[in-house]
């Protein structure tokens, strides 16, 4: 049955964050409002223009109804959501509902976490100590806790159906630090090589230290309005394509026994969002892939369409994901490079990106005014960037995408 | 409430409500591997659960298993993150293909079991050298309190199914 589409009746018309860190020093709390702010003057919008707030965490965060009156906004609608990764487009097509809904006219989504300093993302410290039960008795008794060991057996099974090798995968990490390299905001902000990443350390085989993001402190917000309300707005509006949200394999909390298990949840999310777009992988300019691993960056490019099924090596390794190749992935760097925020910090890149606002090294780079000279300390901006593609992941067996257009 | 048993560190809690898994663990202390079949379909699931995902009858049957497979895909943790697995770093964790149901009920499907690769007295860890894909393996217990017994796989002399391999290093 053919999905409704709300394409091109929505937009995005601010974005904002915080400082990308590791220690902030302060609250969820502090920092969301932060976010939120930022974002709020992104859009020349105030407080009293916005009266819907959505928020995803996972018992690490401030809860929305805390946030929002710490700013002056008063709450036509607000709900906090349990999640990770797959969660930031999710919620932009559940403010979408909600507006065309008739519950609210702007929504602010935000996510805040002090995913270094608090509450560790990776698994150790508070979380490794968690009692067990339930589904993760069929996995946490073996020593498979954390993000990078439950996305092991993944990883491992395409190498050996595709023959994906370790040198092909590390060239995402290869890029994005390249992309880093032209963003003030990156932590990490040196470029690397294949042999850095192929010699550093292993964590959980297939992965080495530099196969994995940054654990981070950040807050990051995004707002959606109608199409008709962004016409009268300071920024210039970047519209929503389409979206899917949480799209799952079978069996998604025990997706390995429905295979193959190299097969992830883009497989099922592409032709919702394909299809509410009217467009096709050849069209996308610029990819934000859900990089919480290199892996996660290749399986997804090859899982919507970028290139054939099990080619996703040759694909990420060829040159095209890097800035000034045919479609870059992931301008800021990513979780890689700038920082891990749970999937929100690449559509606010995309959004810059298509606003041609992108805060480069460029000297002219405040006026707008890019070189798109790729070198060290230069330019991030992609020239003439009309359509861009986020890609969501929570795990592999769970999705999300966003189609985003000038 | 049961109390929760301890094991490297982790406390495993099994609730009286929880049937699915109190029942997996109290047949597997007594070293059989069992699991739940449809009444209606037949087919055979893994974890238990409350309804059969193929055709949602709500009739099941524990139904016992050779315990006998082949590793699908595995993984090894050199960086532990769970303190009680530091001392055992580099393990193996293996994701196993049982015999029974393979391909069933579509090609894609089967029945597959996280696991540790351990030595055949079932405790000690397997050395990781020895993990890969297509790998034969059989089921070994790990007794665990009174209540609990932890599933895991030992390799064994069969040939290997299909294709072996494993990661280059």
């Amino acid at each position: 049955m053919a999905m409704k589409t709300l394409k091109d009746k929505y937009c995005i018309v601010g974005v904002g964050e915080t400082e990308y860190s590791r220690g902030s020093g302060r609250t969820t709390r502090a920092m969301a409002v932060e976010a939120m702010r930022n974002a709020i003057l992104d859009a020349g919008l105030r407080a009293s223009d916005v009266d819907g707030v959505l928020d995803y965490q996972g018992g690490d965060s401030t809860f929305a109804n805390h946030v929002a009156p710490d700013l002056g906004i008063r709450l036509n609608f607000y709900m906090d959501v349990m999640g990770g990764g797959s969660s930031t487009e999710a919620l932009i097509g559940l403010a979408m509902g909600a507006i065309e809904a008739g519950m609210c006219n702007t929504v602010a989504i935000y996510r805040s976490m002090n995913g270094y300093s608090e509450f560790r993302i990776g698994g150790t410290g508070a979380r490794a100590a968690q009692p067990v039960r339930g589904m993760d008795l069929a996995q946490v008794p073996f020593g498979m806790r954390s993000a990078g060991q439950t996305f092991g057996f993944t990883f491992m099974r395409h190498m050996y159906e595709y023959g994906t090798t370790s040198e092909q995968v590390a060239h995402v990490k290869v890029a994005h630090s390249k992309h880093a390299s032209q963003n003030p905001k990156a932590i990490q902000k040196e470029r690397v090589t294949v042999q850095d990443v192929v010699g550093s350390r292993w964590i959980v085989k297939p992965l080495h230290l530099l196969d994995c993001c940054l654990e981070t402190d950040n807050a990051t917000c995004v707002i959606v309005t109608s199409a008709e309300r962004a016409r009268d707005l300071k920024a210039r509006p970047v519209y929503i394509m389409g979206v899917a949200g949480r799209v799952s394999k079978p069996r998604v909390d025990y997706h390995w026994v429905h295979g193959p298990i190299s097969r992830v949840a883009g497989y099922y999310a592409k032709d919702i969002v394909f299809g509410q777009a009217g467009i096709g992988p050849e069209d996308v300019d610029v990819t934000g892939s859900y990089d919480a691993f290199t892996f996660t960056t290749m399986l997804q490019l090859e899982e919507y369409g970028f290139c054939k099924k099990g080619e996703g090596g040759a694909y990420v390794s060829s040159g095209i994901i890097e800035l000034g190749g045919k479609r870059p992935n992931n301008t800021s760097g990513g979780h890689l490079c700038e920082g891990y925020t749970h999937g929100m910090s690449m559509v606010i890149e995309n959004v810059r990106q298509l606003r041609r606002t992108v805060d480069d090294t460029c000297p002219g780079a405040a006026d707008g005014k890019h070189s798109y000279d790729y070198s060290v300390g230069k330019c991030r901006q992609v020239r003439d960037a009309e359509i861009t593609m986020n890609l969501g992941w929570a795990m592999p067996a769970t999705g999300s995408a966003l189609i985003m257009r000038i | 409430m049961p109390q929760p048993v301890s094991y490297r560190g982790m406390s495993l809690i099994v609730p009286d409500n929880d049937s699915e898994w109190k029942e997996y663990y109290a047949h597997a202390r007594q070293h059989r591997l069992m699991l739940r079949a449809c009444n209606a379909c037949g087919l055979m699931r893994y974890p238990a659960m409350h309804a059969c995902p193929w055709c949602m009858d709500l009739g099941w049957t524990w139904k016992e298993v050779s315990g006998r497979g082949t590793i699908y895909s595995y993984e090894t943790v050199v960086h532990a993150i769970q303190p009680g697995f530091k001392d055992a770093t580099p393990y193996a964790v293996v994701l196993v293909e049982l015999d029974e149901q393979r391909a069933k009920p579509t090609a894609d499907e089967a029945l597959r079991i996280i696991a540790n690769l351990v030595k055949p007295d079932g405790l000690t860890f397997e050395d990781a050298k020895e993990v890969a894909i297509g790998r034969r393996v059989r089921v070994v217990f790990q007794d665990v309190g009174e209540s609990m017994a932890l599933p895991q796989f030992t390799l064994t002399d069969e040939p290997p199914q299909g294709r072996v391999w494993r990661l280059p290093e």
